[in-house]
């Protein structure tokens, strides 16, 4: 029997597997990059078969990086209903948008014809797909790999003057926080259920009292989210670190052989994802 | 001395993030025996399940393999009322200061009675009271700010604030964890008196052989999610073999008197207490004395 509080289980963002698979060892860089327009390539894909052969490889990137997939369906699991209430939503009204191709359901302002579907199952398939990618690249690349790769390929923005180093920065303790902050969350869950607080109970409609219910959880979870930023910028302060200052770095990466191998392969299904005609 | 048992853990088991990669076995087989009125210290390192295990006293875990009775109830059975066990079982988290979320300390030590559903009157008799026991004035301290409170003070006000709850056991991890000596001394008199004179069964677990030594009646020792050891403080801190075994630490005073024994002094290496330790200390000097007129008349 599992605990009602369990949270931290659940959340898949910010988690670094170590399985040292072929995955894990490419060179960050081209792993971001590659995963990026891969991503990029089905978002803008809008056929069935296209979406299955997206399904497939990121199902097929689960299985070379050796986390095992139920740990990526998880991930998938709270992003459920969200999925479902838009396929509903865009299966109702969006049909007008969409009037060409065969007409299946026309009444009144519900219109259903075969481009209608098309964008709702496809829509639910580009979802999985991109929650399934994303996964594989934050549970096999360590937060420090991610920051320096984001950094390195946002370098050439610095010439406008972009913030480069700031927002890798951010980037890279947004999700890091992710998982500490799931288990603060269910610490001061479990705290204030010692003392009677009881959460979800009330039904859905009785918004105030939902609403209520969290004070005694987000209150105190804002409080340790400031003393731990403060605590970080000490530590980061304690090591000299200057905004803006130039860094070096420990690690520095070498493209191999593999990695080139995995950029073109990377390159080859964004293409054949973003250019081929597909007959469905 | 033969209590009725309020507690009974039997071959407890459990596992964090069962089913992912970071799957980790935080309890294997644990038991642990509390009889009512008894003050019971859990000591081990860090990491060796000592959270996890009195995080199923109240229910706030049940029991993945294993026996769980509280009060006699099974915590196994689905159906057990969560809201009546967890007044019964009152858990203090380690650094409790950080779950007070009301802005004025009187409310925030009342969030627990007035879930309880109890009336106006009773819940402000219940805070007056639970402020008295940890030493916080009422009249001069119910209104002010929660935010503006020392460490000490504020964990006071989280301690009240499960006291108020009127639980008939009490459980604290690490209570006294990051608190100065003085708020420290007086959050053990506060534990020893709720133990002896509110008769509240206390389950607490520490880090400091000090305290572990003063309070305790008995003491679990715990290593790899599991209980390896257990028995009046005197029973452990004299097995200098399983001291070793288990790398337990032991009071400073146990400490200076095994010295002494090494250095070929007769002392009684049972005698934790400060002043016991003391005693045995002045009847080595007064030895000595004795003994070095001795050599000099010689
Ligand atoms: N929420 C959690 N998720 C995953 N692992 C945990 C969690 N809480 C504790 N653990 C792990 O379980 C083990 C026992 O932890 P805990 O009971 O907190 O030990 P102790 O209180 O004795 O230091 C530790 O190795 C810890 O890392
Ligand atoms: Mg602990």
């Amino acid at each position: 029997m599992s605990s009602e509080f369990e949270i931290s289980k659940r959340i898949t963002i910010g988690q670094y597997v170590p399985t040292g698979s072929f995955i894990h060892r490419l060179d960050p860089r081209v792993k971001v990059f590659a995963f990026t327009i891969l991503v990029l390539a089905i978002a803008l894909n809008t056929s069935y078969i296209g979406n299955t052969i997206g399904l497939v490889l990121s199902l097929y990137l689960f299985w070379v990086s050796k986390i095992p997939i139920r740990y990526g369906l998880s991930g998938i699991i709270p992003a459920i209903p969200f999925i479902v209430i838009l396929a509903v939503l865009q299966l109702l009204f969006q049909g007008q948008l969409f009037s060409h191709g065969k007409v299946y359901v026309d009444y009144g302002f519900i219109l259903i014809t075969s481009e209608s579907i098309r964008l709702v199952v496809v829509s639910a398939v580009r979802f999985v797909e991109i929650i399934f990618l994303s996964s594989v690249l934050t549970l096999a690349t360590s937060t420090t790999e991610l920051t320096h790769s984001i950094q390195s390929l946002l370098s050439p923005l610095k010439k406008i003057k972009f913030p480069v180093h700031e927002i890798s920065l951010i980037t890279t303790i947004a999700i890091r926080f992710v998982p500490t902050f799931a288990i603060e969350m269910e610490k001061m869950m479990k705290a204030q259920a010692s003392r009677g607080a009881d959460f979800g109970t009330g039904g859905w409609w009785r918004i105030i009292q939902r609403t209520k219910e969290t004070f005694p959880i987000i209150i105190p979870l804002f409080n340790i989210a400031l003393s731990r930023a403060e605590d970080l910028i000490l530590a980061m302060e304690s090591r000299c670190y200057t905004p803006g200052g130039e860094r070096s770095s420990y690690t520095t990466y070498q493209i191999a052989a593999k990695d080139y191998l995995a950029l073109v392969t990377g390159l080859l299904f964004a293409i054949l994802l973003f250019a081929y005609p597909f007959p469905i | 001395m033969a209590g009725r048992p309020i507690i009974e853990i039997e071959n407890l088991s459990h596992t964090y993030m069962k089913g992912t990669p970071m799957e980790h076995v935080a309890l294997k087989g644990a038991n642990l025996f509390v009889e009512e009125g008894e003050c019971v210290a859990i000591i081990g390192h860090t990491g060796s399940g000592k959270s996890t295990l009195i995080q199923h006293f109240n229910g706030l875990m049940r029991p993945e393999s294993g026996k769980v009775l509280i009060d006699g109830e099974d915590l196994s059975n689905k159906k057990v009322n969560l809201k009546t066990l967890r007044q019964k079982v009152g858990l203090v988290f380690q650094n409790p200061e950080d779950q007070i979320f009301e802005k004025i300390i009187g409310d925030d030590i009342a969030y627990g009675p007035f879930k309880l559903g109890l009336p106006l009157k009773e819940v402000r008799e219940r805070v007056k009271w639970a402020m008295s026991v940890v030493g916080l004035d009422f009249e001069g301290m119910i209104d002010r700010q929660t935010f503006a409170l020392s460490g000490g003070q504020k964990r006071k006000v989280a301690l009240a604030g499960i006291l108020a709850l009127k639980p008939k056991i009490l459980v604290l991890d690490e209570p006294t964890a990051g608190l100065d000596p003085r708020s420290r001394n007086e959050l053990l008199d506060n534990i020893k008196r709720l133990n002896k004179e509110e008769k509240l069964t206390v389950i607490f677990v520490s880090h400091n052989m000090e305290e572990v030594a003063l309070l305790a009646d008995r003491v679990y020792v715990m290593a790899d999610g599991t209980d390896v050891l257990n028995g009046t403080p005197k029973e452990i801190f004299t097995d200098k073999e399983k001291l070793q075994r288990y790398h337990i630490g032991t009071p400073e005073s146990v400490q200076v008197l095994y010295r002494l024994t090494d250095l070929g002094y007769e002392v009684k290496t049972d005698a934790f207490s400060i002043t016991e330790a003391a005693n045995e200390i002045i009847k080595v000097l007064a030895c000595k004395k004795e003994c070095s007129k001795h050599v000099q008349r010689i």
